[in-house]
This record gives C-alpha cells, structure tokens and sequence, in this order.
C-alpha cells in the first residue's frame, strides 16, 4: 500500500486559514452565495478534524461542482470574463481545498492560492491590497514550510516566522524584477468595474447641483507641480464651458456648423487654426506651470486643467475651449502632464456663430435682470466697466453665500437676484453669466475645482469634490476670454482660503460644517495627520508603482543603461539578480550556515565578548556563573551586579519550566547594561 | 534534601577532607550506577563503601577478587539436595545490596565479565533461571593502578559498565593529624547511623529522573561528547551511553545541591569522574588533561 503522506496538523490550521484569506477580497463583493460556500467547506473541514464526519464523497464533491458552475452563471450571466471567471475560480478553489487529503492535495491547493490572491489585484491596485496580497502569500508560504518541515511537532509560529523572513527576503527581487522586466501589453483588454458610479461633475449646471457635490470629501483628483504651485486664488482647475442656458440648467453646447474634428486637438493629429495660433503666441519669457494631474476615475471624459493647457504626456486632448478631454473615458486612475501658460489666452478667436451662442438667452426668463443689464449698458463704455458693475451690486446687495440656499421658483434667474439673495456659487456664476449676456458681453459658465489642498508630506495638491466650483468667462476684445469669479464678490473668503473657511465664517456654515463631517480634514488634529500621511501613500504609490508603465520604464532604463536593447535588459536581470543571490549567500556565510542565536544566547556573548576586551581574555567554557566570578576578580566594584545577572540569566536559560516572555529579556538586557557601566 | 547531607555529613565523620569525592559517590548511587575507585590500597576505599552501606542502610558484602576465582564465586551455584532430590542455587556475595568488589582487576576476564554482566542486567542467569538481584544494588569496585603484575585490565569497554570513576587521594597533612589522633576506623564506621532506608534511597534516584534539563544544557552536554569525538588526542569519543550517564549524574548533582534543574556547572562537576575512565589518549597525552581542557574550550553558551 502506498503511504500517505499526511498534513501536519498545525499546518491544517494554517491551510484554512490561507484558504480564507486567499478569497476573501472575492467573498467581500462577490455574491453571497460563494461565503456561504466557502463557510460549508470550512465547517466540513473542521467536523472531519473533530472526527464526526469523513470527507465527502464524490457524489458530494460533483454536485457541490456543478451547483458552483450553475451559480456562477446565474450570477454574472457567463462564465469568463474577470468577473466571473474570479468567481469560478475561487468556487473551484474552496472546493479543491474540501479534498486536501494527501500533502500533494495540499500543494496544489496552495499553488493555486498563490494565483487566487494575485486575482484580488484585477480589481484594486491600492497599496492596502498590494500588502493583502503579501500577506496572503505569506501565509501560504507558512503552510509549505510546514508540510515540508520534518519535525512535525514543530510550533506553527516558528514556521510563520520563517516563512515571514523568505517573503522579505524576496522582497529586493521583486523590485529587481519590477524595475527591469519588460512591461508587455496586455494580450487582451480587461475592462474591470467598469459601471462604477462615483460622485463627481456632471455635463449639466442646475441650482444645487454642485452644493451637493461639495458635501463629498471624495477625492477628485491630485496635481505634482514640477516647481512653483500658483496661489490659492489662481488655483481655477476649468474642467467644462457650459453655454446653453435653459432658464434653469446650462448645458455645454457646440456652436451650429462647426465640425468636432476643428473643435478638437489631439496631440500628434493635424493643428487646427487656433492651435497654431496658440502656439504662435507662446515664448520662453512668460511663466508657465508644468505639473501632472492624476485624476480619479469618473467614468467621463473631460479632465481638469489651469487656464490654458498644453498637453504633454497622457492620451488627451484639447479643445477649442482650452479645456483637457481624454480621448477614452477615464474608467481608472489617469495621468496625464500638461503646461499651462495663463498669457496665451487672447490667442483664441471668437466666431459670429460662436459669439451667438454666448450671447443667447432664453425666451421670457429673467425680465426684471435684463432691464438692470440694460441699464449698464447704458450707462457703461466697455465690457469691463459692466462686468464691474455687476460685481459691484453682488457686493452691495444684501447677498449670502451659503450651502444651504431657499428654493428657487418658477423664474430662477430674477427670484435669486431680487428675492432669495442667497446662494452658492453655482447661483452666482449662473446669475452673473446671465446679466452679462443680457448687457450684450459674450460670456459663459465654467465649471471645475478652485483651489485644493497641499499634502505637507508629498508637496502635492489634493483636489476633493467639496472644491468643486463655478465661475463665468466673460469674452473682452484684446483679451480673449477673461475669468470673472462673481462668487469672489460676495464671498472672498471662499476664493482666497476655501470652502471651509468660508463656511467658518458664515453664519449657518460651522453647524454644516459638522454636519458633513467635513472639519476633521483641517483641523490640525490626528484623524487630519493620519489622512495626509495615506494620501502621501496612496499618491506615492500611484505614481511610482503604477505608473511605472512601458513609457515611464524605458525612460528609466535608458537612465540606468544607456540604451534599452534586449539584450542589455538581460544583462542587467542576470547583474542584479547574481548580486542580490550572492548577498545572501555572503549573510549566509557570514553566519556561518549555522541557526541564528537566540536572544539569550547573544546576550551571553555580548558581556563575555565586552569583558574580554576590557580585561583579560576568558575562554569559552565558562557557565554563567563562572563569567560572573571571572568579572567580579577583575573588576570588585562590579561584583554585585556580575552576581546578579548571572543568578537570574541561568534561572531565565537552564531552568525549563517556561520560555523566557519579553519582560524578563528586558530585564536581564538592564542587568547587564547596569553591569556594562561598571566594566572599565 | 536534608536527609541527604546528613547522609554526607556522617560519611564524612570516617572518611575524613574528601568531601568532593563523597559527593560523587553519592551522586553515582543516586543515579543508580556503579562505582569504581581507583587507588593505591590504604587510601580508604574500603572505609568509605562499608560507611555507604551503614549510612543507607544497605545489606554489605565485600569480595577479594583473586586470579584463581571462578564465576561461580560470586553468581553462586546450583548444589544437588540429597533431601529434596533437587538442585537448589545457593546464592553467591552478588546477591546483595552494595557489593564491594575489591580488586577486581585480578580476576580472570572470565570472572570479570560475569560479574559486570550482572552489574549491567541487575539480575543473574544459573542453570537456566534468572533472579533478579536486590533492590537497590550497587557495585562498588576498586582497582590498583599501580601495581600491574598479574591482573588483568579491564579493557574500555568493561570500564563504560561503570558510571563513574573517582580516586581518593592521600590527604591533606591536617586531617592526616586528625586521622591518627582518631580511634579505630572501624569501630567509627559500626558507629555511623543509618539516615536513610534503602527504599528511601530508591524514592531519591526516582526524583533524579524528574530534574528539568533545558534544550539549551541538553546542547550543552551534546557538544562536550561532539568535542571528544572530534579531538583527536583521544583513541575514540565517548558513546551515546556515556552521554546518558553523564546527563543522569548531572541530574543528580543538581539534586545533591538542592536544586530542581541542571546547571552546566553540574554537568562540569561530574564531568571528569563520568569521563576520564571510558576515554583513553594516544600515546603521551593524558586523558585527565585533555578532559579537562575540554571543559575550557567547549562553549557553554552556543555561538
């Protein structure tokens, strides 16, 4: 009869556990019926330990099979796919682990659990996963150390220290292999949690759409400015130009006859006309910012940038709004880099159709606002001079900033400026685009994130949904368009501090304040330090883990080895994979081959060592007590202290009722430090 | 514990200055292995195996071995009873609870080896029956180390029978003084009382075996074997047996000085007297010496 070679029985319990963690990510959102397969297997698993069942048949096992398969099915509506074929895998996987009876049942259910957590990564690539997943393979480690340990009465622990010191050890080859293996393009295109739906802007403007994004302290998207950050109160991050007003809602809007393909540039396609123009008008002297944005997923398609941007780095576009658009919807984290350069602006032209969208107004909106727009007009020469005006009575008016605005009725436009009086910033930028059209002056509406927040650690800039803003471009001859904040008018704070000091300094805002949870961020306290610290992380992370894609690592490369060619890949993987192994092999030596000591051990060798070198040299025979006598000879004053560390160092090493816990190491470690002291 | 240095304290009152050779005498009965001395005869051998015997309470014998002994003059021999038409063994000095077996380097190896053979089993084989012998039964022998005309030395392997060797030594001139000016010894010797039963004797070796030695002085006591295996000043290392013993009579130490785990400097204390006999040095190294020395350079602590 063949022998079976049996799972020692701590590294059963190491197995389970593997086993669990490996799919929990997948239980955590898959559908519920795979947790409560898994917890069938594991139940099973723990009756057939306590003897009161035996394995299940093959009867069992087949139909447990196929009602996996069925569920699946039923569940995603097919059976590849990431989604699914996760699912299955992990189903497949728990019932693998039901059969683990030989070590060789217990190999392959560890092989696969290293390809099962790695799965957890289609699906997130955030830094806490990344650790999971370490994690995971951690313990699977364990569990082969166990099975291939020979005593099998050895403690789990020890195996899990040891599999703790190989998973750190392969740590430098990772990154050796991270660095230089050459990034291949995915065979096939996975689109993972593509349906994602996340708070963010919309393509529309309505009363209250962005105070209730301001609610939100989601993250939008973050900026690494390559030297100087603007100021706070330049910090306009324009994301969509709405010029189609309702009476209600702005829309962004494509004047009649122009052709998307004129409207937009993408980089390395043919230059429309205003492009070159912008460019014409670009030169060295004139201050520009560079910087890289990472935007969070939306789903959508339009970016965010400063003034105007030219793109870099990144697969966007420009429009003839001088706004970013990515040319696919972003459906994960983005990079891109751009320039912006602020004095370029009066570059761009303004058609005949173009300067009737921005000057049209709904029919029979607003009547009481068009006859005060008139009457700037009136008594105005220039454009600027009414825009003036405008901000002029949002500052003298009684006018309120708040998040929590009356309800508008039936005639938005002229309820809020003659009525209601107090609004947010969507109000205001509405309002004020509004009496500009009506004055005869070309503007429109234009909506983003104003402002942001440094991340101390990282120096990078957070931009969150509460930044979320809008303002309005008035068009003026000479200058192009011009970026007019009406909502600076009424509150400057909003403008040169933030949404939550402006809110501070309202009246009803500190109560929403705490309402929304939103003071935490700033306060200068834990909870704000802690956020900062796994921002720097996560940002960290992005840019130099992720986005270390084929682009980015041939730059290195060639940094690092003059010219990427294959061969010198190659020889730069054998380099640095020889040098890690024969590092290692040099520790190994170092230590002679040999177990590492135990902390009692070296604590014995540090005093015999420290007394040798002060007095004369002692052989190695000597039994603790016989060190301590040997010091006391040489050094009187110290006899006490020598007596006292050696009683209490062999009761700790010779005397087997218990291990040693901490606290007694601690203790003999300031015995001797005080024995130290007395040795010169 | 007391009991057992009051059991030393009365063996010291006749065998006087050898308080380091008692301790290990006793050590040796504690861990229920046989002793040999080794010295010139007048040194007291005799004195302390009849004080051993008196202080546990032991039932004695003594035999001179001789060239012409035969193995029948210990084990015993089965004698025809004309009464009874049978044979009946009648039981020979081994069949006691401390023997001393004086000189035992003069008996035939034949002899010799009859009666280690006992010392190992514990029981002796006549005419096809087995008797257990006493419990419990310790050989104390001698030898002359000296005086080598006509005897027969026991080779290593004999010598392994024996847990542990001692020599008593002359004494120091002051207790020499106090010697002389004493009475006759072995009035002394009748005079000694008993401390402790024998089956008290047996419920002590039974506590030896419960004295904890940690892994750490279980590695210790294997890299002093390691050590006089790979030494090679010594003809061959000491064996497996010899670990044991020297573990067991570590054991005991630890309890003869009241203590209920080993310490290494029990393991050195014994060390020589459980080593020295079963070792032996190529030509012109002293086995003494070197053991010694080992004890030097082994590390006590691992590095």
């Amino acid at each position: 009869m063949a022998r079976i070679y049996q799972v020692p029985s701590h590294t059963r319990l190491w197995l389970a556990l593997a086993v669990l963690l490996c799919s929990l990510p997948q239980l955590v959102k898959g559908p519920p019926w795979q947790a409560g397969l898994l917890l069938l297997v594991i139940l099973i698993r723990w009756l057939v330990e306590q003897q009161r069942m035996t394995l299940p048949g093959r009867m069992v096992r087949s139909l447990l099979l196929i009602g996996a398969v069925v569920l699946t099915f039923y569940s995603f509506g097919r059976l590849y796919g990431p989604e699914a074929g996760v699912a299955l895998l992990v189903s497949l996987f728990a019932l693998k682990y039901l059969e683990v009876v030989q070590q060789r049942d217990a190999y392959v259910v560890i092989v696969l659990g290293y390809f099962v957590c790695a799965t957890a990564l289609l699906f997130s690539q955030a830094p806490g996963m990344f650790l999971y997943v370490v994690l995971c393979m951690t313990v699977l480690t364990t569990c082969l150390v166990g099975i291939n340990h020979s005593d099998t009465r050895a403690s789990g622990l020890l195996h899990g220290r040891r599999a703790l010191v190989i998973t750190l050890q392969a740590i430098p080859l990772m990154v050796v292999l991270f660095l230089l293996v050459p990034r291949v393009a995915p065979l096939w295109n996975m689109q993972v949690g593509g349906d994602k739906a996340r708070t963010g802007m919309s393509d529309s403007m309505s009363p209250g759409q962005i105070s209730e994004l301001s609610e939100s302290a989601e993250l939008a998207f973050r900026v690494d400015f390559q030297g100087d950050m603007p100021p706070r109160a330049q910090r306009y991050w324009r994301g969509l130009t709405l010029s189609h007003y309702d009476g209600r809602t702005w829309q962004q809007a494509v004047p009649q006859g122009q052709p998307e393909s004129e409207y937009l540039y993408q980089r390395g396609s043919e230059k429309p006309d205003w492009y070159k123009r912008l460019e014409g008008r670009r030169s060295p002297d004139q201050q520009y910012y560079r910087y890289q944005v990472i935007a969070e997923p939306t789903q959508r398609r339009w970016l965010f940038s400063l003034d105007v941007p030219f793109p870099l780095y990144g697969d966007v576009s420009l429009a003839k709004d001088m706004r970013l658009v990515a040319n696919q919807p972003v459906s994960e984290r983005f990079a891109y880099r751009v320039d912006s350069v602020p004095a370029v602006s009066a570059a761009i032209n303004l058609t005949s159709q173009e300067r009737q969208l921005m000057l049209s107004l709904p029919e029979g909106a607003g009547r009481k606002a068009r006859g005060l727009a008139h009457q700037w007009r009136l008594e105005s020469d220039s454009a600027s001079d009414i825009a003036q005006r405008a901000l002029d009575y949002f500052r003298d008016q009684p006018f309120h900033y708040t998040l929590r605005p009356p309800r508008l009725t039936v005639d938005p436009v002229d309820d809020f400026l003659f009525r209601t009086r107090r609004g947010f910033c969507e109000h205001y930028a509405s309002s004020f685009t509004f009496l500009m059209r009506a004055a005869g002056v070309p503007a429109r509406v234009v909506v983003g994130y104003q402002g942001g927040e440094r991340n101390e650690l990282g120096s990078h800039l957070l931009v969150r949904q509460y930044d979320a803003h809008a303002w309005s471009e008035i068009w003026l001859g000479g200058h192009g368009w011009t970026r007019v904040d009406p909502t600076g008018a009424v509150a400057p704070d909003r403008i040169e501090l933030g949404l939550r000091e402006a809110l501070e300094n309202s009246e009803d805002g500190r109560d929403l304040l705490d309402d929304l949870g939103l003071r935490r961020f700033s306060d200068g306290g834990l909870f704000a330090k802690v956020s900062q610290l796994m921002d720097y992380v996560d940002f960290r992370w992005q840019t130099w883990v992720l986005g270390y894609d084929s682009a980015f690592q041939s730059e290195f490369l060639e940094d690092l080895l003059g010219a990427v060619s294959p061969v010198r890949i190659a020889i730069a993987l054998i380099v640095a994979v020889t040098l890690l192994m024969g590092l290692y092999a040099l520790f190994l030596l170092w230590h002679g081959g040999n177990e590492r000591l135990t902390l009692m051990e070296r604590e014995y060798w540090r005093l015999h060592q420290r007394a040798s070198e002060r007095g004369r040299p002692l052989e190695a025979g000597l039994t603790p007590m016989q060190l301590c006598q040997a010091i006391s000879e040489q050094w009187p004053q110290a006899a006490i202290a020598a007596d006292n560390w050696a009683k209490y160092y062999q009761k700790l090493h010779y005397d087997p009722v218990s291990l040693p816990n901490k606290q007694q190491k601690r203790h003999l470690r300031s015995l001797r430090n005080r024995l130290y002291k007395l040795l010169d | 514990m007391q009991a057992l240095d009051k059991a030393l304290a009365q063996v010291g009152r006749v065998v006087l200055g050898k308080e380091e050779q008692l301790k290990l005498a006793l050590t040796c009965m504690l861990a229920n292995g046989h002793l040999l001395i080794e010295d010139l005869p007048g040194m007291g051998k005799t004195t302390l195996a009849h004080a051993l015997a008196r202080v546990f309470k032991l039932e004695y014998r003594r035999v001179q071995f001789t060239s012409d002994m035969l193995p029948a003059d210990i084990l015993g021999v089965s004698v025809f009873d004309p009464n009874t038409q049978q044979f009946s063994l009648r039981e020979g000095p081994v069949f006691t609870q401390l023997l001393l077996a004086d000189e035992i380097n003069r008996a035939t190896p034949k002899t010799q080896g009859a009666l280690l053979e006992a010392m190992e089993e514990r029981q002796v084989t006549l005419d096809g029956v087995t008797r257990p012998l006493p419990q419990p039964f310790f050989v104390v022998a001698t030898q002359n180390p000296v005086d080598q005309a006509g005897t027969f030395v026991l080779p290593e392997s004999q010598l392994d029978r024996f847990l542990m060797r001692i020599s008593l030594g002359y004494p120091a001139p002051e207790v020499e003084l106090q010697l002389l000016a004493g009475g006759d010894l072995r009035e002394q010797v009748r005079e000694l009382q008993s401390v402790i039963t024998s089956e008290g004797l047996i419920k002590l070796s039974r506590l030896v075996g419960k004295v904890r030695a940690s892994h750490e002085l279980l590695d210790y006591v294997q890299r002093l074997l390691d050590a006089t295996r790979s030494d090679d000043r010594f003809v061959a290392g000491l064996s497996p047996r010899a670990g044991l013993g020297l573990l067991k009579a570590a054991r005991a130490w630890a309890l003869l000085s009241g203590r209920d785990y080993v310490l290494p400097e029990d393991v050195q204390a014994v060390w020589p007297s459980v080593a020295e006999h079963r070792l032996s040095a190529r030509q012109g190294g002293s086995v003494a010496a070197i053991t010694q020395s080992l004890l030097q350079s082994v590390p006590v602590i691992r590095r």
